[in-house]
């Protein structure tokens, strides 16, 4: 039967290895989805997401369950994420490049060469104008985006209210609208 | 502010599944009568699905046997103390506890500051009077202080042409500090 | 601690301001309304080797001067008011006007002028702790020298 998180934390307390081992495994992929949505860089996002797992290992014997393990987890992540981002210099062209690298891999099927110049153009600038987001409003376009997590679950996160989760998340839709109005 | 006003605020909560089952159905019932209003969510599906396509779509999948590997790497290896000290600086810098920090550190300040007027017979046992100007008005003066009785001591030599004051005798010489 | 954390954050940072204010309210340094100047003229000699017991707290602080005898001709006190003029009578034609000037950090600064007649002697601003005191010494009387003991005491 497979243990839960509770479970496995608990005997990561305890010292078990192989515990927090199935943690990892259970919420790197997650983990590195959020921070690679919030940094726009692979390498980065792998740096922070092995930093947060290795904080949540420091941090584990403090871990009292007030929380889910996720929340608490994409807690870590998510900070580290803001902070690596206010310390990050990014220029628009090695944006483009993760642009590219992004539609390369895509590996898009051809079809109307026009829809195809137009979708490209159309997340070119969405990429643009999620950057151009502050970390806080990113957060949480990119937690409800990729996770799909409920307010309550953000605000838990962020360490805010679900008011201020549903006003974040309008502004930050309203703005990116903004500014892709003649793609749209 | 009329009712499209305000159901487009609820759009976006609604599109997310927030809402409870009966304001579900309003805002549900208004955007599918209202034209201006069912614009406003195909926008927020179109922006949601091309956030989904950026954001989800383009992240790679990590091998866990090297992520894990790195990981253990990482856990092995001593951490240096500069480091350790940044975590916990930003641990004790997050909002909760700042929050308490603030009132705590401006308490600190006041008592540290007022801690003169708690204990000022203290003080004044460790101070020496001090001369700030003097003027002997052509005469030898000597200041002196010592530090056993915290004595300050201003010393008026006697003029060599004599005070008016007429002595019986010599007077004794000065001090034999 | 517990408890502490189920206030509402707001009340208990207001609280803690509040308890800051009044501990700062009752710390500040009261300004005192007038000094309480006193005058001690001290006889030193090596004639005998007297010393006066009415000098008994003084002690340690006249050994410094390493004269043999030691007499308390009068002991003076006036209340003078912030930047106001007392004169003291001194032996020998001589009198001393002190003027209080301010009192700060528990310190009280005043100027202190030693006439002879109508001529100045010695004019000084000093700042001594509250309640505390200092010598001035040196004009001949009676086959011996003149020590006054200068101490104030704001109010």
């Amino acid at each position: 039967m497979e243990l839960s998180d509770w479970d496995l934390v608990q005997k990561c307390q305890s010292g078990d290895m192989s515990a927090f081992q199935e943690l990892v495994s259970r919420y790197h992929q997650k983990v590195y989805m959020v921070i690679l949505g919030l940094l726009r860089n692979r390498e980065d996002a792998l740096e922070v997401s092995q930093e947060t797992f290795l904080r949540a290992y420091r941090k584990i014997g403090g871990f009292k369950g007030g929380s889910s393990f996720y929340t608490w987890i994409y807690r870590i992540g998510v900070n580290l994420a803001i902070d690596a981002q206010r310390r990050q210099k990014r220029n628009p062209l090695e944006f483009r490049d993760t642009m590219d690298t992004v539609l390369e891999s895509q590996n898009e099927v051809a079809r109307d060469p026009f829809a195809e110049v137009h979708d490209r153009e159309l997340r070119e600038n969405l990429v643009k104008a999620i950057n151009d987001l502050t970390p806080e409003h990113k957060a949480v376009i990119v937690l409800r985006t990729i996770e799909g997590l409920s307010y309550k679950d953000i605000g838990a996160i962020l360490g805010c209210s679900e008011g201020t989760v549903m006003s974040r998340l309008h502004y930050a839709r309203k703005k990116l609208h903004d500014k892709l109005r003649s793609f749209l | 502010m009329n009712d499209c006003e305000r159901m487009e605020d609820s759009i976006g909560p609604w599109l997310d599944g927030e809402l409870s089952a009966a304001e579900s159905e309003l805002v549900r019932a208004h955007v599918t009568a209202c034209a201006r209003c069912g614009e406003a969510r195909l926008r927020l599906e179109t922006i949601d699905r091309a956030l989904s396509s950026v954001l989800v779509a383009e992240a790679p999948k990590i091998e866990f046997a090297s992520f894990w590997r790195e990981l253990q790497q990482r856990i092995e290896q001593k951490t240096p103390w500069h480091k350790r000290l940044l975590e916990r600086a930003s641990d004790w810098t997050s909002a909760p506890t700042a929050a308490w920090a603030v009132p705590v550190l401006i308490a600190v300040l006041i008592a540290v500051l007022s801690y003169e007027s708690y204990f000022p017979i203290r003080r004044s046992r460790n101070n020496f009077a001090t001369v700030e100007s003097i003027d002997s008005h052509g005469r030898n003066v000597a200041l002196l202080r010592e530090d056993e009785s915290k004595t300050t001591v201003i010393w008026l030599y006697q003029n060599q042409e004599g005070d008016d004051e007429a002595a019986e005798e010599t007077p004794p010489a000065g001090p034999a500090f | 601690m517990k408890l502490l954390k189920k206030l509402p954050r707001r009340v208990l940072l207001f609280s803690w301001l509040s308890l800051v204010v009044a501990g700062t309210l009752g710390a500040a340094e009261k300004q005192p309304q007038s000094v309480q100047v006193s005058i001690g003229t001290i006889l030193a000699g090596n004639q005998s080797d007297d010393f006066d017991v009415k000098l008994k707290g003084m002690e340690g602080q006249l050994k410094v001067l390493k004269y043999r005898s030691y007499r308390l001709l009068k002991q003076e006190s006036q209340d003078v008011p912030w930047r106001g003029a007392k004169v003291f009578e001194i032996p020998g034609g001589r009198s001393l006007t002190v003027t209080p000037q301010e009192f700060q950090d528990n310190r009280v600064s005043m100027k202190v002028r030693l006439t002879q007649g109508q001529k100045p002697v010695l004019d000084t601003t000093v700042k001594i702790p509250n309640k505390g005191n200092f010598i001035l010494g040196g004009p001949p009387h009676e086959g011996g020298v003149l020590v006054l003991s200068i101490s104030a005491a704001a109010q």
